[in-house]
């Protein structure tokens, strides 16, 4: 290839203002590319919207029924659990909340090695 | 036996590098001592001053002559003279092989979605360039040739390897000199371009703050590198081999199933890079070679090309904000001349400083992306227009 331009102070100019103007013209047609960019999402969207399907009936999970035990714990259990089965759309419903009672001994045991392990007295 | 002591001593200092130790040579380490305490005690890019300051001092510390009678060598040089460990290196740097890689590193290292986030602001990205053409120009004035005053002004595109990339292609025999002044300028920039932008703002404009921008989709990011490869290659075949390793270092990242591949591309093979490049760059700082008029003059045509490129970037920020409803700050602006992502750090510091709840680094990392691509579009229309493929 040959140069276009002169290899004069003339032709210096001539090149910075068309290399300076052109810059600004392509770079701000990248910048509209870009604004096109969120109607991807819009795409993506609308392909993976989900299609509309029968109702499942949902079925109880047999469990023992006992009165729960008020307290913050256990709302804030049912909240996790109902929003949860909101969120999934899962054929499941809340019947039953009740304590644990796995209070086995180990489990105790190892809470208080924990805690005693960091009395700053020691 | 006194005289053949005395001949023995003056045999063993011949052999040192003492005696050819010039003034020229005490400068040079004087700078590459510089070099090193800025990368140190002020955290300026110590990645690139470190291998750049201590090739540079060591280049300095003649050897004994080559051949008997003739002048000096650096230990360093011998290294870089053909057959050497860094003569290969410096190939890689002549030969283009070098910075398509650190593209594909800056590339898996990068976040685009600042820039995708807010297209207005790519615009920056061109409105900081104006330094490479104020270069070129000087340049042309000061006698070189139109193809070695173009290699000049892509200084000013404060973009190291497309620097490096259009100099080879453009004036090879400037490419120590050229690469030299847009490494420094780079790591230098916390010290070049704030004055330019105090200089440039009121307090009022450096206090503007901005709101937060929409979160970029995975999808987006992903789509993003293949858009721009298209773009580049299609219309800047020049420039398309930067870009395009650039692009794909990016789409290893942004795809999420090459974390393998993109650690590689942006931690060790970068890091080696850096190594190899530092070192080559810095071994050309040979007080023969760097203390000429024409090295010098390069040298300052660079600074300026940095200094015009910051202020104009921060001036096109201020005209946007005449049609903006919802002003920018126009330091942002600064970051458009591109050096990821150290102009966009010096954006957020000069606004951090004048006020701490300004937090810009988001904001101003999508002008310095976009600077990025700015480069590349100067350096491929300078490449089509001069007639080079």
């Amino acid at each position: 290839m040959t140069a276009i331009v002169p290899d004069t102070l003339q032709g210096a100019l001539i090149v910075s203002v068309i290399d300076f103007f052109l810059s600004f013209l392509i770079i701000s047609g990248i910048g509209v590319v870009l604004s096109f960019f969120p109607l991807l999402n819009r795409v993506a969207n609308f392909i993976n919207a989900p299609k509309p399907v029968a109702a499942v009936k949902s079925k109880a999970a047999p469990v023992a029924h006992k009165p729960a035990e008020a307290g913050t714990s256990d709302d804030i259990a049912a909240i996790a659990a109902a929003v949860f089965v909101a969120m999934d759309g899962a054929p499941h419903r809340i019947i039953n909340i009740e304590p644990s009672r796995s209070r086995s001994a180990w489990v105790v045991g190892g809470r208080i090695a924990q805690h005693s392990s960091h009395i700053p007295s020691r | 036996m006194f005289d053949q002591i005395l001949t023995f001593l003056q045999a063993l200092l011949d052999q040192t590098g003492a005696v050819n130790l010039s003034f020229g040579n005490l400068i040079m380490i004087i700078i590459g001592i510089i070099m090193i305490y800025l990368a140190i005690a002020k955290h300026y890019e110590p990645l690139l001053l470190i291998g750049i300051g201590f090739s540079c001092i060591v280049a300095n510390v003649p050897g004994p002559p080559d051949v008997p009678g003739g002048p000096a060598i650096s230990a360093l040089l011998y290294t870089v003279k053909e057959g050497g460990l860094f003569h290969y290196a410096y190939m890689g740097v002549e030969k283009l092989i070098i910075p398509p890689l650190i593209f594909l590193g800056v590339g898996a290292m990068t976040d685009f979605g600042p820039m995708i986030a807010n297209p207005r602001l790519v615009i920056l990205g061109a409105g900081a360039h104006l330094g490479i053409f104020v270069a070129l120009i000087l340049a042309k004035v000061l006698g070189f040739t139109l193809s070695e005053a173009g290699a000049i002004g892509l200084i000013g595109g404060a973009d190291g390897p497309m620097a490096i990339f259009v100099a080879v292609k453009l004036a090879p025999h400037l490419l120590g000199p050229i690469s030299v002044a847009a490494y420094s300028y780079m790591a230098l920039m916390p010290m070049i371009q704030p004055p330019v932008m105090h200089m440039l703002t009121t307090k009022a404009e450096r206090d503007i703050s901005m709101s937060d921008v929409r979160k970029v989709t995975k999808l987006e990011k992903i789509a993003f590198p293949l858009v721009i490869a298209i773009i580049v290659n299609l219309f800047f075949p020049p420039v398309a081999p930067l870009i395009t390793m650039l692009m794909l270092g990016n789409l290893l990242k942004e795809v999420g199933v090459t974390d393998r591949l993109s650690k590689t591309a942006a931690g060790g093979l970068m890091n080696i890079i850096i190594i190899i490049l530092t070192v080559a760059i810095g071994s050309t700082m040979s007080a023969d070679k760097f203390l000429t008029v024409q090295t010098l003059e390069i040298v300052g045509l660079g600074l300026l090309a940095f200094l015009f490129g910051t202020g104009s970037g921060v001036v096109t920020a201020k005209i946007m904000n005449l049609f903006l409803k919802v002003k920018i700050n126009p330091l942002i602006g600064s970051a458009g001349i591109a050096s990821v992502p150290i102009a966009a750090r010096v954006s957020h510091l000069v606004a951090f400083r004048a006020n701490p709840k300004n937090l810009l680094i988001y904001h101003a990392m999508g002008p310095n992306l976009a600077g990025v691509f700015g480069t590349a579009i100067s350096g491929g229309i300078l490449l089509a227009l001069l007639g080079v493929n």
